[in-house]
Parts: C-alpha cells; sequence; structure tokens
C-alpha cells in the first residue's frame, strides 16, 4: 500500500438518525477530521461513532458484517447513490479515497415501504427471506453428495446460473429503484436455479410462489429503467429480469399450478 | 386433482378453471406484460394513423378519397374502434394502478437522489406516467375535435358526410389555436413516451437478450422520433399549404 499517497479528509457529514420504527427521523450534522484516503466507508463512521460515545451521544446503527463485499448486510445511500457512487461495489468496499476534502455526505438509509427503518441506518428486509422461503430452494435427497459428474451441466449454463447466483441480497436493487420494486433481486434467485437441473422440479411452483410473496410484500412493479442495475454490486443483469417475465408467463400458461 | 365440484368452492373464476388467469392479470409481471401488449399494439394503431394523416400533404382529394374509403368499411372500423378503446382503457387503467401501487411501495423519497445510471441525468423512463398523461390529455381534445366533432367554435363542414367533408374539418382543427398547441405538444410527448415504451414493452414481455435487444432499443427511438416529427410536421406545415 502506498502510504505516501494517502491524505487525510475533513468531512461534513449528514445522516438520517430515526431512535426507532416509529420515531420521527431527520438529517443530522456531524464534522469529522483526519480521515485517512485509506480508510473504508464504514471505518469512517466506525471513526465517527468512536467520537460521538466520547461525547456521551448515541453512536450511529448500521449494519455491517463481513466487511469484504460478500455478504450483502452493508448498505446506506449515500449522496442519493445506493452503495454510493462506484459500480459493482458495496458500501464496505467504498474507499475514502472517492472523497475530497472538505466534502459534505448525506447518507440515508434504503428506503422502500417493504423495508421499514430499525433505527438510524438500520433497516428490516426480512421480507427478502420470506420471498426465499417461498420458493428460493431446492429439494435434494438427504445422506452423501451424488458424484459430481452424474449430473452434467454445459459450461455456458454454469456461467449463466452462476452470475444469477452472485445476488448477495443486499436490497440496493430495491433502494435505489423509484417504484422500490424486488423484480432484480427475484429474477437473480429465480433464474439462477432455473438454469441448472437441481432447480427443474420446483421450476414452475417456484417462481408462481415467490411473485406472489414479492407483491403480498408491497414490493412495486418494474417499470425497467435500469436503475437497480446500476446500483447493484453484484452486478446482476437486466436480463434476469426478462427471464423472470418469462418463467412467470411459461409458469402460469404450461404448468398445472 | 381436485374434481369440479371441489373447484365451485372457489367461486365463479374457480368454477371456469380460470383462477390462473386471474392470478395472472392480478399479479405485477403479468399487469406489466398487459402494458406491453396493449402498448405494441396502440404503436401499431399509430403506424397506420400516421401513414393515413401523411395524406394531408398531398392535399384535399388523396385525403377525402382515403377517408371515404377507410369509413365506407364501417364494420371494419366499428370493431377497429371497439379494438382501440378496449386496448387504450386497459393502458391507461393499468398506468393508473400500478403507478399508485409503486407510490405506496417507494412511501418515503430520499432527501437526496442520484442515478447510477452512467450518463444519466433525467431519461424518459421516469417521466413515463407524465407523459402518458399529457398524450390521454391530447387523445380526448383529439377525439372531441374530429371523432365527435363536439367543439362549435370549429366551424364544420355542414354535411359530416360530404366528400369534402373530412379534409375541411381537419383543416379547421388544425387552424384553431387551441388544438394546434395541444397536437404539437401531444406529438413529440408522444414521441418522448415511444422512445422509452416501446423497448421497454419488450422487456415486459420477456424478450431481452444480447442478439436483439440493442437493435429493440435503437428501433424504439428512431420509431418515437418518426412518430413524433410526423405528427407534429402535419401541425406545423399542413395548415399553411392549404389555405
Amino acid at each position: 500500500m502506498n502510504h505516501a499517497a494517502s491524505k487525510n479528509l475533513n468531512l461534513t457529514l449528514k445522516i438520517w438518525r430515526q431512535a426507532g420504527p416509529k420515531q420521527a427521523g431527520g438529517l443530522k450534522t456531524y464534522q469529522v477530521s483526519g480521515i485517512s484516503t485509506d480508510m473504508s466507508f464504514l471505518e469512517m463512521l466506525d471513526v465517527l461513532n468512536e467520537q460521538l460515545i466520547a461525547s456521551g451521544e448515541e453512536p450511529v446503527a448500521f449494519d455491517h458484517d463481513c466487511r469484504e463485499g460478500i455478504c450483502g448486510t452493508c448498505g446506506v445511500v449515500i449522496n442519493g447513490q445506493a452503495h454510493g457512487p462506484d459500480s459493482g461495489t458495496t458500501t464496505c468496499q467504498l474507499h475514502m479515497r472517492r472523497f475530497k476534502d472538505g466534502d459534505t455526505i448525506v447518507i440515508e438509509p434504503w428506503l422502500a415501504k417493504a423495508f421499514p427503518i430499525v433505527r438510524d441506518l438500520i433497516v428490516d428486509r426480512s421480507a427478502f427471506d420470506r420471498i426465499i422461503q417461498a420458493g428460493g430452494f431446492v429439494s435434494v435427497n438427504t445422506g452423501n453428495a451424488p458424484e459430481a459428474n452424474t449430473t452434467l451441466v454445459p459450461h455456458h449454463v454454469q456461467q449463466d446460473a452462476m452470475s444469477a447466483a452472485a445476488c448477495i441480497g443486499c436490497g440496493a436493487c430495491v433502494a435505489s429503484c423509484k417504484n422500490a420494486s424486488a423484480m432484480l433481486f427475484v429474477s437473480a434467485k429465480v433464474s439462477h436455479l432455473a438454469s441448472i437441473p437441481q432447480g427443474q422440479g420446483e421450476r414452475s411452483k417456484r417462481v408462481l410462489n415467490m411473485v406472489a410473496t414479492m407483491d403480498a410484500e408491497h414490493f412495486g412493479n418494474c417499470t425497467n429503467t435500469g436503475e437497480c442495475e446500476a446500483a447493484c454490486p453484484a452486478k446482476i443483469n437486466l436480463t434476469n429480469i426478462a427471464q423472470l417475465n418469462r418463467e412467470y408467463l411459461k409458469a402460469s400458461l404450461f404448468s398445472k399450478e | 386433482m381436485t374434481d369440479s365440484t371441489a373447484q365451485c368452492k372457489r367461486g365463479l373464476l374457480g368454477c371456469l378453471g380460470l383462477n390462473w388467469f386471474f392470478r395472472l392479470l392480478s399479479s405485477s409481471i403479468g399487469q406489466k406484460f398487459v402494458m406491453g401488449v396493449t402498448g405494441l399494439l396502440l404503436c401499431g394503431f399509430l403506424v397506420t394513423h400516421l401513414a393515413g394523416n401523411l395524406l394531408l400533404f398531398a392535399g384535399a382529394k388523396p385525403f377525402n378519397e382515403y377517408a371515404h374509403a377507410l369509413h365506407s368499411q364501417w364494420e371494419l372500423v366499428a370493431v377497429a374502434e371497439l379494438g382501440l378503446v378496449v386496448l387504450f382503457l386497459a393502458h391507461v387503467y393499468l398506468a393508473v394502478t400500478t403507478t399508485i401501487g409503486n407510490y405506496r411501495a417507494r412511501r418515503e423519497f430520499y432527501v437526496l437522489k442520484q442515478s447510477k445510471v452512467p450518463g444519466r441525468i433525467i431519461g424518459a423512463n421516469t417521466w413515463m406516467f407524465a407523459s402518458g398523461s399529457v398524450v390521454l390529455g391530447f387523445v380526448i381534445l383529439h377525439l372531441i375535435d374530429l371523432r365527435m366533432g363536439l367543439r362549435r367554435s370549429l366551424h364544420y363542414f355542414p354535411d359530416p358526410e360530404a366528400f369534402e367533408a373530412p379534409f375541411h374539418n381537419t383543416m379547421a382543427a388544425l387552424s384553431d389555436p387551441i388544438s394546434r398547441v395541444v397536437y404539437f405538444v401531444g406529438a413529440i410527448i408522444l414521441g418522448v413516451h415511444l422512445s422509452h415504451g416501446f423497448a421497454s414493452a419488450f422487456q415486459s414481455l420477456g424478450l431481452n437478450h444480447p442478439k436483439y435487444t440493442p437493435l429493440i432499443k435503437i428501433i424504439g427511438k428512431i420509431f418515437g422520433v418518426i412518430i413524433a416529427i410526423g405528427f407534429a410536421s402535419i401541425v406545423v406545415f399542413v395548415p399553411g399549404m392549404w389555405r
């Protein structure tokens, strides 16, 4: 790491503070100084929280876990962009070198009816869990794992399944969509499991049940603006939503469900 | 498998075995599907309507001949009009209900919001409801002016069945300042609506593939421009040509 290139930043932060789900929230302004450009965005928030704790104020609540961009736990809207200005990046992988000394940074939680705010920057994303419970699984026999080469999957099919499976369920698609639609998330799981042999058994039931749950959880409709795709840290493609539409129509017209 | 008596307990749709159809039409994806199909069929109407109207550049006789040839097939016209009304009402109804649903799903708006799509500041795609509303207003005035002939101030041809009536009445509408402005704005906004709507319909129908989607997007933009310029040029040039 080139420490000679690192600098220290003085920043103004405007952060959404909300004591609980029912309380009114609002932006509160904080000053932080001496933020290294080598820090991640979450480390910068850690510095702020140390500062708040020292001064006897409640620290800012935010979700985080692996801090290496694979778990999907973190996620805030930074200056109006889900996960900040970089494409294909989670909030924890965003670094302070993307900001300039003296910048003002507005930090808000994911906003959607289906994602109620728990506290500050933390939202309840259990609606995603309920969608997955409705069909985002395959039923397989227990016991020893089958021999890997008994079920052959062509390479290009593996590639399609793998790029859809890259979804980490962070919710940036919902947060960035003007309709708070969860179609990119649902389409990633449906496309992933529709591509591989293990997913065929529940293929029709899966798409019908997942879409029904998605609608019941009050996510919005897709208007094909592509904001979700641009905000997605796993770079899930809009073609998956087209596949979701096809799968849904096929299941409606040709399955017994 | 359930027998028919068991199905009948689930209401009329269950008796008819149409629960799946109701589920499809009430789902978010089914509604987008209907939106796309009705939108594309209405695009087809626009092509024929523009082709017919461009005869206004050829003068009164060709236009009147075309209008009478069309309206002499009144059975076909009646079916086509009924079809268009159904398509239009379905498109508008779903636009209203899904927009309300989307607004409720969003619930709260960010203090600050920026697009992450490279180069996008403001796009036709986020203004579909607004542009559609303008087009709806324009269509209503257009129907009042020329389908129903209800605007007394327009000096319609005394006998609506006469050979000269179609061209005369069109000129009467086009020389009215209110209609001229609304038709011009309507044509341009319609083009904006189509520049996203055409390609978007294919995505809603599940047709998205690297093989043809880039082409569909380009065709959608060109289609929007042709429709906008085509109809707007009639409003701008035709009244001056045949004064």
